[in-house]
């Protein structure tokens, strides 16, 4: 951009802290830290951006700042200020959030009124509304309630020319105009700044339990798996834990008391020899214990659920040829995520193999060392040059998170 | 160039040439240019748009819409795909000097996946079909429209259609999980993956709902849903609609997600009754409660909500004995629309959606503003997601009773817009409510939208001039409801 490299940043600090204000304006070593207060100042930052050809990333909390390409922004923006529960109409079980909200604070809100929004994603006392929502995060429960796009029913979007638009509504049910904020979820910021969003809300799950049981080979729960999933068991969590050695799998439903102790007879039955125990809660954090762990890449890989046992067991079979470390999170779903600790030459060679037989391997968590080596969206579709157009539509300067994307959008 | 310019090119006729080419690109028994065989195609179930096409194609692959499109780009012409034509908001209504694509031919289903619950179909399947195709294995096709009989597949993506039972198991985009679309240029591509979360934008979650507006859907993958232990259906009378709708909020209130929860007024009683002999009770508010899931469950539930309509006063609960009962129950709720001919002469049927805590002071106003003209609404409703259908009732041989029944409809849509809600809970935007979508939505809402049609359709051939405001056209009014003739003829019922 001609005007970036006529305009300093210091030159453009006074004119950044009059759309905010000083307190809220930070000019760090190469990047701005801006918190703006309201969508309209969101707006009147990215109409400047766009006009001297600055680059800008939102953020929440910056858990997810690492996941896509990496992106070195002029002006960091920081929503946390944006942070309320603008509504909560619990008698319609809508709700209409500040994207700069934490998960938590938003469901202990809810939780008020015995709801919640169904969905439990990544770090949810410090991950914000707006940035789980650009990444289309989301957890165990997602077998039995959908994802973001199913709980999702309206927005406030600030594009980059400035616009402030909303979409959707407050109403469950609703199909007048395009659902913009289909196209928003999971659109890792890239075509506008996601400030405000409405969810359909869940009753809370108030009675549930959770069974578990172990083999060795996760090829061992195929059958037992498929005879559950082909059942009237509704599980809220199926997960499988799987390390070189072992696999766990783990069941959660929530229903009448009555209701749980007839599903704890039939799931006995469906895993016959294997025996099926009751178990705690907190096996339910081994999503979230994958990614605290230090130093390792993790993988978003997506396969048809009838797949997932054999996936594993394979993963298995190669990190023990290849000399590789890895734990993995399945939900039975078919969204695997894998947690990678090997020489970079090792874990490139593994994605690869992975990415020949699985439907989507996407590198989340994509440590320095990899940047360069291998795509982390590893994406080719004949949709990409119309999702390139969508983005030139939306964002023509290229200012919104360039080149974090698919395709380098 | 806008919008508007464009479509006023559309307004020649189509060469021979021009047709030569649609010959080429589909084969001679798949072009339809002679006028009486068009008239099959001037309009959908709403019957008082009408607008005769230039030629009807019906290509039996992607590679001939592929070529159709193609030829309609080289020449700008326009183009609306379409299924069964049972929508009713006028969304398959033909463009002037346009070519409509008929899917009626392409109506297979390519690949059944029980072990990974979905199945592939073409965009001319029947939605009922997919049902059929799965049900020995105990599997549905969860979005249930009225018209599901009848009403194509590739028509319920392009509308989102919804149902009865969407309450709990959501629209059609929520059991969407790729889509092969040939774009307004002709390229044709994949949106989405049978497997979850394929990188990249949603745009299949963006196709779903855009009314034919971005493009043309060749092939569907389909969500099926494992059929539920039991299903249980009570049937409450109260004194009024209002009575019944607390029921609905304790209901929900209580934790529950029943599958269904309908409400009718007496005047939609009497209509369905006399139609079907549905055997409800004379009330002033009929609540219809289906719940299903685990056997154990379905019975625990069903007792509170029973408990909840004696709270509430209800004067009578039945609960459905048999499988027969049950759909006894919904054939009379389904028939409610097309039941109106019974007692009006002509109706308006409307789709509002409210906040459901709005439905008591939506009932009384809509009454009120009734009252005032001296006109009758009948009230059919989804309560449970707050999708209303006033259907306004009137007799077009007293002079201007049509044009003050259309004035209170469109007014009652305006009502729910100012309490929170939507112009269209299932039936689309389309031709009728144009207009409507600019009371929804304001200038860079609408621009936003734009953004997205024009990196699909810069050229605006794409069913052009539906959904979105037009500029320069006087304010649209919604029409009065004539019955489709597949409506007439037993077909179907649609609401």
């Amino acid at each position: 951009m001609p005007q970036a490299a006529t305009l300093t940043l210091a030159d453009a600090l006074p004119q950044l802290a009059a759309i905010v204000d000083v307190e809220h304006t930070h000019l760090g070593a190469d990047a701005f830290s801006v918190a703006p207060a309201n969508a309209e100042q969101i707006s009147a930052i990215l109409r400047f951006g766009s006009e001297r050809g600055l680059t800008v990333t939102p953020t929440g909390a910056g858990t997810k700042l690492g996941w896509g390409n990496p992106v070195a922004p002029h002006i960091r923006l920081a929503l946390n200020r944006m942070n309320a529960l603008r509504e909560h109409s619990w008698q319609d079980m809508t709700c209409g959030v500040e994207a700069g909200c934490s998960w938590a604070a938003m469901q202990a809100q809810l939780a008020r009124h015995g709801q919640m929004v169904a969905l439990d994603p990544l770090w949810p006392v410090r991950a914000t509304v707006g940035g789980i929502v650009a990444t289309n995060d989301g957890g165990p429960l997602r077998i039995r309630y959908g994802g973001l796009r199913d709980l999702i029913i309206g927005m406030t979007v600030v594009l980059a020319d400035g616009t402030i638009a909303k979409t959707g509504g407050k109403v469950v049910k609703n199909v007048a105009g395009y659902d913009l904020h289909k196209l928003m979820t999971g659109s890792f910021g890239t075509l506008g700044v996601i400030t405000e969003v409405n969810f359909r809300l869940h009753p809370l799950e108030v009675q549930a339990r959770t069974w578990s049981a172990e083999v060795a080979d996760p090829l061992l729960f195929e059958a037992p798996l498929r005879t559950l999933l082909d059942s009237h068991i509704i599980p809220s969590g199926l997960q499988l834990r799987v390390d070189a050695q072992q696999c766990a799998i783990d069941i959660r439903v929530s229903a009448t008391p009555a209701c749980l102790d007839d599903h704890a007879g039939q799931l006995t039955k469906f895993f016959a020899e294997i025996p099926v125990h009751e178990s705690n809660e907190s096996v339910w954090q081994a999503r979230q214990n994958l990614f605290d762990q230090p130093g390792v890449v993790i993988l978003k890989v997506s396969v048809l659920p009838s797949q997932i046992c054999s996936t594993l067991s394979q993963l298995q079979a190669w990190s023990v040829a290849e000399g590789a470390e890895f734990a993995a999170v399945a939900q039975c779903n078919g969204l695997v995520n894998i947690a990678l600790k090997a020489k970079p030459d090792t874990a490139t060679a593994l994605i690869e193999r992975l990415r020949l037989q699985c439907n989507s391997v996407v590198i989340l968590q994509f440590p320095a060392e990899l940047h360069g080596h291998i795509d982390p969206w590893g994406f080719d579709s004949t949709a990409l040059p119309l999702m390139r157009e969508i983005k030139r539509r939306f964002d023509p300067e290229r200012i919104l998170n360039p080149g974090r994307f698919v395709g380098n959008i | 160039m806008s919008q508007h310019e464009s479509s006023n090119l559309f307004a020649t006729m189509l060469s021979a040439a021009q047709i030569a080419e649609l010959r080429a690109a589909v084969g001679a028994d798949g072009l339809i240019t002679g006028e009486s065989q068009l008239q099959t195609y001037e309009c959908d179930g709403l019957t008082n748009f009408r607008v005769l096409p230039e030629a009807v194609v019906l290509p039996r692959t992607a590679e001939q819409v592929q070529a159709i499109v193609r030829v309609c780009a080289r020449h700008k012409i326009p183009f609306v795909s379409r299924g069964a034509g049972t929508g009713l908001s006028g969304g398959a209504l033909p463009a002037a000097g346009g070519v409509v694509i008929s899917l009626a031919r392409m109506n297979h289903i390519l690949e059944v996946n029980i072990p990974d619950r979905y199945v592939v179909v073409e965009p001319g399947v029947i939605n009922s079909h997919v049902t059929q195709r799965v049900a020995a294995s105990g599997y549905f096709y969860a979005p249930d429209p009225s018209s599901q009989s009848v009403c194509t597949i590739g028509g319920n993506v392009a509308e989102n259609s919804g149902g009865a039972h969407c309450l709990k198991y959501g629209f059609t985009v929520t059991h969407t999980l790729a889509l092969d679309v040939v774009l307004p240029n002709g390229d044709l591509v994949t949106f989405g993956s049978p497997a979850l979360d394929a990188p990249g934008y949603d745009l299949a979650g963006v196709f779903v709902g855009s009314e034919g507006t971005l493009g043309v859907t060749t092939k569907i993958t389909l969500r099926i849903v494992k059929r539920p232990e039991v299903v249980q259906t009570l049937l409450a009378a109260f004194n009024s609609p209002q009575a019944a709708g607390q029921t609905v909020s304790d209901i929900i209130a209580a934790g529950m997600l029943p599958s269904a929860l309908e409400i009718m007024d007496t005047l939609a009683i009497e209509a369905a009754e006399a139609a079907v002999h549905a055997h409800y009770p004379m009330c002033g508010g009929l609540l219809l409660v289906e719940l299903d899931g685990p056997a154990i469950d379905v019975e625990i539930l069903m007792r509170e909500t029973r408990a909840l309509c004696e709270k509430n006063g209800a004067t009578e609960i039945r609960i459905a004995q048999s499988e027969q009962e049950r759909m006894l129950v919904w054939k009379g709720r389904k028939a409610a629309f097309a039941a109106m001919g019974r007692i009006s002469p002509n109706y308006i049927v409307q789709d509002g959606v409210i906040p459901r805590t709005a439905l008591p002071e939506v009932l009384m106003e809509i009454e009120r503003m009734a009252a005032a003209v001296n006109l009758r609404v009948a009230n059919v409703f989804h309560a449970g997601d707050g999708n209303l259908h006033p259907l306004v009732l009137y007799d077009r041989s007293i002079a201007g009773q049509e044009e003050t029944a259309l004035d209170l409809s469109y007014r009652i849509l305006h009502l729910c817009v100012d309490k929170g809600g939507s112009i269209t809970g299932e039936h689309g935007v389309g031709k009728e409510k144009q207009e409507a979508l600019g009371y929804m939505f304001s200038e860079p809402d609408l621009a936003t939208m734009q953004l997205i049609r024009c990196a699909f359709d810069p050229e605006s051939i794409s069913n052009p001039d539906k959904v979105f405001p037009r500029t320069r056209l006087c304010a649209d009014r919604p029409g009065p409801y004539t019955p489709h003739p597949l409506e007439t003829a037993g077909i179907a019922e649609i609401f």
